[in-house]
């Protein structure tokens, strides 16, 4: 199972990344698609760890409730940072 | 076989990223995101035709339902309604 290893090591590094994209960022719409990404990756980890009920809590709580939220309260407010 | 098909979703998976990176505008981000969110779903059911576990295909059902909402809210803030 040496290569279910590299897809997870794979997958980690790419979770880094967008979490670096997602908290770096001035312009806030483009944080929240990085933290949607990093909702993406992690349901997939959690998925591949053989967890699937968490996986689809990931989801549904990453992907729709988060970024729903937070568009909502970008619109109310201001949309970039100083 | 399903090897090959798993390393064909990881390379997708890596372009859909890498445009997401280093996409100019925020429109070009958000649709990397679908894109990704679409190859995450096709790559949640072979993950399941390959651990034979058919149960694990309802979460790739819930997943492909609620991204399309949270990236149908993304493109309604773009559009400027909402």
């Amino acid at each position: 199972m040496e290569w279910m290893t590299f897809l997870v090591i794979g997958l980690i590094i790419l979770l880094i990344i967008a979490a670096v994209f997602a908290i770096t960022q001035k312009d806030l719409i483009l944080a929240v698609i990085g933290a949607s990404a990093v909702s993406v990756v992690l349901s997939i980890l959690f998925y591949i760890l053989q967890a699937p009920d968490v996986a689809l809590t990931e989801a549904a709580i990453g992907v729709a409730l988060t970024t729903i939220i937070f568009v909502i309260t970008i619109k109310k407010t201001k949309r970039y940072e100083e | 076989m399903t090897i090959f098909y798993l390393i064909m979703i990881a390379l997708a998976i890596i372009f859909a990223a890498a445009r997401g990176l280093l996409g100019p505008t925020a429109s070009d981000r958000i649709v990397a995101l679908d894109s990704l969110t679409t190859i995450t779903t096709a790559g949640l059911v072979l993950l399941a035709f390959f651990f034979q576990r058919y149960i694990y295909v309802d979460v790739s059902l819930v997943y492909g339902v609620l991204s399309f909402v949270g990236v149908l809210t993304l493109a309604r803030y773009m559009e400027g309604g909402l």
